[in-house]
């Protein structure tokens, strides 16, 4: 069931977080939130979400920091994350692509309703209702 | 030969192209009139606006402010500016060296008095050629401001590109979202209250943004102008607490403010205001674990200080004086996160110093910041 399917959501900025939040919950997910690198970090080893949200200007580490320790954890390195930041340079955008991340979305231009779809894209089989 | 270099407080002058020239120009008078066995000290005198620089030929070479009011202390300076005609007093001979706009330098040259015509016409031609050298100098000179001025716009231009893509993309995003999602008719009563809410806040934000960079922009181009009037402090304090409000974070709250009743200033209402929404905008930023910000007022008989304290992260006092810097954010491991575009603080000093004021940091007792605007009173 969608129910299960848990996202974690790594965002500093409290008004960015709640509002993803209210998006991905009214569409069946559920969904934490870690409010800086360190705390993103504990929480996908504690929660095992099935995918992760990234922001990458975050207090602590920074959210390259954060998948470079994900992907240096047998338990977190699986976990599909997606960038989502306010920079759009293409320099981020590379080198975020070349640590592992599936897309890179600028906040701006990237539309609440369209993480669910990314989340379908990534991990669709398990978003379907298992009956 | 009067002191003229001697006081002054910049020995550098002859660096530039024109006092190079006005030296040479002064050795070469020095020499003709040394031949006459006329001359005990010559000097060369060029007026820029309201600065005098005086080269002479004993080495003394200096720079100063309030010229015309120095020239003005000699009648013979006076006299050959105003003339524009060699004045010979009989214990000086004072030559205007004239450039395309008029007199731009004098040639002073003392002991001198009563010259003979070969003499004269001699000091004549150098000061003459003095002078076209000066107008030359003077233009270069403006050239090179002017490039100047326009690496600083093209700076000012790229950095604000920079503060456009990142800093207003971050209330964008928010708006945005909670539109689509108002337009998609998905939310409830309740969290459709809140998304209107954040809309109108980071609407807000969206224009405190535009509005310092429009501030910077006129303060680099054109300066600002204040519209000066009575202004009850305890009001504006209140009207800024109140602006603010809603940014506070679920830890912050303001502590009553203190002390700020029954004082006036005479001050620009709006830029006043922006002074204090800056101040504690930065104040809830950068204590982001919450905590009291206090707002509270010092004043004596000329000058009052509203004080702004956060018990936030605080501000490394090595570092302090680049806060005030225009996008001079202090970013450290702990604050590399926080939004902002170095705007603020920059505008908040520059307004408080139109204002005969000033703004100050010092660590508040415990940890934090203590921001001190000081004002003067009517």
């Amino acid at each position: 069931m969608e129910d299960d399917v848990k996202v974690l959501l790594i965002e500093d900025d409290v008004a960015a977080a709640e509002m993803y939040r209210l998006r991905l919950v009214a569409d069946g997910y559920s969904v934490v939130i870690g409010h800086d690198g360190h705390e993103g970090l504990r929480l996908a080893v504690d929660e095992g979400p099935d995918f992760i949200y990234l922001d990458l200007r975050l207090p602590g580490l920074d959210g390259f920091e954060v998948i470079e320790g994900l992907r240096a954890n047998a338990a977190t390195m699986h976990i599909p994350v997606i960038i989502l930041t306010n920079y759009g340079e293409p320099e981020l955008r590379e080198r975020g692509m070349k640590l592992g991340a599936l897309e890179f979305l600028v906040k701006a231009d990237t539309n609440p309703a369209q993480l669910s779809e990314s989340v379908e894209r990534a991990i669709g089989p398990r978003a379907l209702p298992s009956i | 030969m009067p002191d003229l270099a001697s006081p002054w407080d910049d020995p550098d002058v002859t660096d530039d192209a024109a006092s190079k020239l006005f030296l040479e120009s002064v050795r070469l008078a020095s020499r003709l009139a040394s031949a006459a066995g006329r001359i005990r000290e010559a000097a060369l005198l060029v007026l820029r606006g309201d600065v005098l620089t005086c080269i002479a030929i004993s080495g003394a070479a200096g720079t100063g402010g309030r010229g015309p009011y120095r020239i003005s202390e000699y009648p013979a300076f006076e006299e050959a500016i105003t003339t524009g005609r060699i004045v010979d007093d009989a214990t000086r001979v004072v030559l205007p060296a004239h450039g395309e706009s008029g007199v731009v330098g004098l040639l002073v040259i003392a002991g001198a008095g009563g010259l003979d015509d070969g003499l004269r016409d001699a000091l004549t031609a150098l000061s003459s050629i003095a002078g076209l050298g000066v107008s030359q100098a003077m233009a270069a000179g403006e050239l090179q401001l002017e490039a100047e001025r326009s690496r600083r716009l093209e700076r000012l231009k790229s950095e604000f590109l920079n503060i456009a893509a990142h800093e207003l993309r971050s209330p964008l995003g928010i708006i945005r979202g909670y539109s689509s999602m108002l337009s998609d008719g998905m939310l409830s009563e309740a969290d459709r209250g809140v998304a209107l809410t954040r809309i109108v806040e980071k609407a807000e934000e969206m224009a405190r943004l535009i509005s310092d960079m429009l501030e910077t922009a006129r303060l680099e181009t054109l300066g600002l102008e204040l519209e000066l009037e009575p202004v009850d402090l305890i009001e504006v304090i209140d009207n800024a607490v109140q602006a603010m409000r809603p940014l506070l974070g679920a830890n912050h709250r303001f502590a009553p403010v203190a002390g700020c009743g029954d004082v006036a200033v005479v001050a620009d209402r709006a830029r006043l205001n922006t002074v204090l929404t800056n101040l504690i905008d930065n104040a809830i930023k950068y204590s982001p674990d919450g905590g009291e910000i206090e707002i509270d007022c010092e004043h004596d008989d000329r000058v009052v200080s509203i004080l702004v304290r956060d018990h936030g992260i605080g501000i490394n006092a090595d570092q302090a004086h680049l806060l005030f810097t225009r996008f001079g954010r202090l970013v450290t491991p702990e604050t590399s996160h926080i939004r902002g575009t170095g705007l603020g603080l920059y505008l908040a000093r520059e307004s408080a110093r139109l204002h005969g004021g000033d703004i100050t940091v010092a660590p508040t007792h415990g940890g934090g910041s203590t921001f001190r605007v000081s004002l003067p009173l009517a």
